[in-house]
């Protein structure tokens, strides 16, 4: 053969030989290989050679001649792995008290994590599923008011319009009227039985496109196009027409049944979650709730949300978007003869939010949506983390005090021949079977209490135990974090001197607790302020349910929907008021509660419309029982009369009315809501003032005229039987309204919903905060089993030679309450600075009194003693001889 | 018996490293398997036998002198131990003795 140069085996192949090859047998082996290898190639040409060489190579590949094997068959530390699992199994069951308090501790840290980390990820989920989220917002305006700044996401009607025709860069835009949680009557056609639904909202047709729906009947394009059309999630296509197509069939809603909906789509409602939950959504083409809506630039009802075309800056677009608001706001107040008109249309701002961002980060947005918190996601992921930290530290506290027993073992294994890192991989071995029992323990704790959690927080977690990443997370979690415990104790244990255990001179654990003492200082100091905390979320709840509210929220019951009974409200209400155990009833669907009718006027004194601004008031709509029913405190004048005919031209005014128009000696006086002064209202009472928003917000001034709206009836029961009247209540309204479901509800009840997020915050944080100090007492426990331990010799001739229990029980006891004290300093202040931090959310708030700080300290240290006493009490009470006789 | 049983491609190996008698390494050990048997070895399966008789005593190694041929590579020449020898009889003996004790064949 020519090519005799290039005749050579493949390198790659001959370069794996030599890497596996054991050294003592490469040399004569390989010289094999090419001597066969140069056989072939004369034989049998090139390629074949080449082939029989790899065939070669990968038949050597056998444990026998591999270099690997032979150094591991040398050191043989398979054995020793096998040695380190047997002595830390034996260890474990040795010291079970001492296990246990550190498997139990860390798996309750793990169980908190586990079900934070559910929460926080829910949280974070939120409108993370839109395919264009990147370029999906909606928008929001600003303005500054008689001084005062507003953010909010409500939109003058024709707003989206205006924005369509001025700005291209906007791909789609569409408005939503929400209804939030107002219950409708809903029934088929044909059909008398109602039954009351909640989640509806007004909607362009844009709205499928932009929230990306997933339309399972009927055509996206078209769906909402006509007026009167509606499209329903297929779980409600399912209730109201099963079995059936539901595309074309209608429903009655509230009764109306000259304009019944027609359904032209049905929706896959599970898509991701969502800020904005609805199960029905109305056209909104052709329609005007007020004649003249379609151009009106003072009312704003609506939401509004768009998609950027690609590559649009939102910076510069929303700053952009100022003109319209000197295009046509600015005319609109000049219209309405605003003397400020340039001033106040100077201070509006619109801002276009990521709809990804609006479920924890807009909490300065006023909007119809319930809302996380990103603060809550921080503080709670933080309180979890803790409560890991102090499980760990439970573990290093135990290990290290331990390390006495353990110290001969350590003696003996180096005598004999092991290194430091053998001992360091040895104890990091425990470390890590102790973090795996944890886990495995904390998931079955998770499990138990996901149900509890989910309860108080108000979700639906799950554990996500199938998916894939799961499992093995958790694992390398486990494994890490039981590196990260053992890594300190590792250290320490392994590095004693042979030559100093073997003698006996080294007393272990009792003396070094340096480090121990600063790690209980950190557990005591988060549990203190964790009381802290839960205590002042506690009585701010406290606070706001039982504050002067400035009406009577007791014994009030509430009756929604009255309106779809249509002329027989009154007889609704004489026959109530005609039960026994009835005190008043009043229609009206405006109630100091959320969730019920609001509306926003401009107020001015009779006369100054044209010169003064005006102030933003509610005028609220009742009747001749109103203030009675929800004993509202009647401060000036009168309630309304009905033999006075002029009353339905009176008004009732709260004193914050009274004080913001500056209006003295009101009775008799007149004020107007009509920029054109055409309409007058007479003051003939003034109120006290009373909360109807949230108390996170000021009270506005507020106008109560006479009027048929009959949204809600509330009757005021007297104390006696509620139950009682509450089931002839029932009785009455099947008689009258035998087609409607009754839908009645407590005003108590209510105003504890518009609390909901608070209260569900509190009890989160109450429930990890006694995790927390459950673990670390667990840990305090121990150690103080471990002191007494120690110190039994000690005690037992303290007590030969004398000492009363007292002296006993004190000397033991400042050991461990020093930590404590410490702790305390510590925590106060940083407490205090947290706390001061979330009470500045509310308008009206508890003050940080001392005591709540002097509760948490005695508390903390109440805890700590009673931790500990048990064991001193059981060392001081000892027989002497039983520490002694042992020597 | 049980002390010193041979595997039946032990005991060719070693009756190979015999006939080659002081020649045996590795290639020669095949080639020589192969043409006298028609049987292919690999490297890889020949190694570790060698080895394991080693290991047993059976055989015993040493390198040779490095040449121009196989990379530069040396030899490692095999011979058959006295003990080696005297398991090769015995199990000779053993097969000798069942022959013996077949009373008709063919």
């Amino acid at each position: 053969m020519s090519t005799e140069n290039n005749a050579s085996p493949s390198p790659l192949f001959l370069r794996l030989f030599r890497w596996f090859c054991d050294p003592d047998i490469a040399e004569d082996l390989e010289g094999d290989l090419l001597e066969r290898f140069e056989i072939r190639l004369e034989k049998k040409g090139l390629r074949k050679a080449r082939w029989l060489f790899v065939k070669d190579v990968a038949q050597l590949f056998r444990p026998g001649l591999i270099r690997f094997f032979k150094e591991s068959q040398k050191r043989n530390s398979l054995g020793m792995y096998k040695n380190y699992f047997k002595t830390a199994r034996r260890n474990l069951l040795r010291q079970k008290m001492y296990s246990s308090i550190k498997i139990g501790g860390f798996a309750m840290g793990i169980a908190a994590c586990l079900l934070i980390a559910l929460y926080i990820a829910d949280e974070l989920s939120y409108d993370q599923h839109y395919e264009q989220k990147d370029r999906f917002y909606r928008l929001a305006q600003s303005y500054a008011f008689n001084g005062i700044e507003n953010k909010q996401t409500w939109l003058p009607a024709p707003f989206a319009r205006a924005v369509r025709e001025d700005f291209p860069q906007v791909e789609a835009i569409g408005r939503a009227r929400t209804l939030g949680q107002r219950e409708i009557r809903v029934r088929r056609t044909g059909t008398l039985q109602n039954s009351i639904e909640t989640g509806f909202t007004y909607g362009d047709s844009t709205l499928i496109d932009l929230f990306e729906m997933d339309l399972q009947l009927g055509a996206p394009a078209s769906a909402l196009r006509e007026t009167s059309s509606m499209i329903i999630s297929s779980e409600k296509a399912d209730k109201y027409f099963p079995g059936e197509n539901p595309v074309g069939q209608q429903l009655v809603l509230n009764g109306d049944e000259a304009n019944p909906v027609t359904i032209t789509g049905v929706f896959n409602p599970a898509r991701g979650k969502s800020h904005f939950e609805f199960d029905f959504i109305i056209s909104m083409s052709n329609v005007e709730f007020f004649r003249g809506e379609a151009n009106a630039w003072g009312a704003n009802n609506y939401q509004v949300y768009l998609r950027l075309h690609p590559d649009t800056d939102p910076d510069a677009l929303q700053i952009e978007m100022h003109n319209l608001a000197v295009k046509y706001l600015l005319p609109f107040h000049k219209r309405i003869g605003n003397v400020n008109a340039e001033g106040f249309v100077e201070t509006v701002q619109y801002e276009l939010q990521p709809v990804t961002d609006i479920h924890l980060y807009t909490s300065d947005t006023r909007d119809p949506f319930q809302h996380g918190n990103v603060r809550f996601v921080w503080l709670f992921g933080a309180i979890a983390g803790l409560i890991l930290l102090i499980a760990v530290v439970n573990f290093i506290n135990l290990s290290t005090a331990k390390s006495a027993n353990r110290a001969m073992e350590v003696g003996l294994r180096k005598a004999i021949g092991s290194r430091k890192y053998d001992l360091i991989i040895q104890f990091l071995i425990e470390s890590v079977m102790f973090s795996l029992l944890s886990f495995a323990l904390g998931i079955i704790l998770t499990s138990l209490l996901l149900p509890y959690f989910n309860e108080m927080a108000d979700k639906t977690l799950i554990l996500p135990l199938s998916a894939w990443w799961f499992v093995p997370g958790l694992l390398f979690a486990s494994v890490l974090i039981g590196i990260m415990a053992g890594m300190y104790p590792a250290f320490y244990l392994s590095s004693f001197k042979p030559i100093q255990v073997l003698k006996g001179s080294l007393s272990l654990g009792a003396k070094k607790s340096g480090l121990r003492g600063v790690l209980v200082v950190f557990q005591f100091t988060t549990s203190v302020a964790l009381i802290i905390a839960t205590l002042v979320v506690s009585r701010q709840m406290d606070f706001i349910m039982n504050t002067e509210l400035g009406f009577d929220k007791e014994q009030v019951i509430t009756l929604s929907g009255t309106n779809t009974l249509g002329d027989r409200v009154p007889t609704l209400k004489n026959e109530l008021l005609n039960l026994s155990g009835v005190e008043s009833v009043t229609a009206s669907g405006y109630l100091p509660v959320s969730g019920t009718y609001r509306n926003d006027n401009l107020f001015w004194k009779d006369g100054r419309t044209k010169q003064d601004e005006g102030l933003g008031c509610q005028i609220w709509v009742g009747d001749h029982d109103y203030i009675s029913t929800l004993g509202i405190v009647l401060v000036e004048g009168r309630d309304f009369s009905r033999e006075m005919a002029t009353d339905s031209a009176a008004i009732i005014i709260n004193q914050q009315m009274v004080k913001d128009l500056g209006i003295v000696d009101p009775i008799g006086k007149k004020v107007t809501n009509d920029p054109d002064n055409q309409v007058v209202w007479t003051i003939v009472g003034v109120i006290e003032d009373f909360h109807f928003e949230s108390l996170r917000g000021e009270i506005s001034g507020l106008g109560l005229v006479l009027g048929n709206n009959t949204g809600i009836m509330s009757v005021k029961v007297s104390t006696e039987d509620v139950s009682a009247s509450l089931a002839s209540i029932k009785e009455t309204w099947s008689r009258i309204a035998p087609e409607q479901p009754i839908a009645y509800d407590f005003l108590n009840d209510r105003f504890a919903r518009m609390y909901d997020d608070v209260s569900r915050t509190g009890s989160i944080f109450t429930s990890f905060a006694i995790f927390a100090v459950f673990v670390a007492c667990l840990g305090l426990f121990a150690l103080s089993v471990f002191m007494v331990e120690q110190r039994n010799k000690e005690i037992s001739i303290r007590l030969v030679l004398g000492a009363s229990m007292n002296h006993i029980l004190k000397s033991l006891g400042l050991n461990f309450l020093k930590p404590v004290f410490i702790a305390l300093f510590i925590a106060i202040p940083v407490a205090w600075y947290v706390m001061r931090d979330w009470l500045s959310e509310f308008q009206y708030k508890i003050g940080l009194s001392w005591d709540i700080f002097v509760i948490a300290g005695m508390t903390a240290v109440g805890i700590a003693i009673l931790t500990v006493s048990y064991q001193s009490l059981k060392a001081a009470v000892m027989k002497p001889v039983n520490g002694l006789r042992s020597e | 018996m049980g002390k010193h049983h041979l595997g039946e491609f032990e005991e060719i190996v070693m009756l190979t490293v015999a006939i080659l008698h002081g020649q045996a390494y590795g290639v020669a050990i095949i080639e020589e398997m192969e043409t006298r048997l028609k049987r292919s070895v690999s490297i890889g399966s020949l190694q570790t036998v060698l080895k394991r008789l080693e290991e047993k005593g059976y055989l015993e190694s040493e390198m040779g002198e490095a040449t121009k041929m196989r990379g530069g590579k040396r030899k490692r020449y095999f011979k058959v131990t006295n003990m080696g020898k005297e398991v090769l009889r015995q199990a000779k003996d053993q097969r000798l003795g069942l022959w013996n004790a077949i009373p008709d064949f063919v």
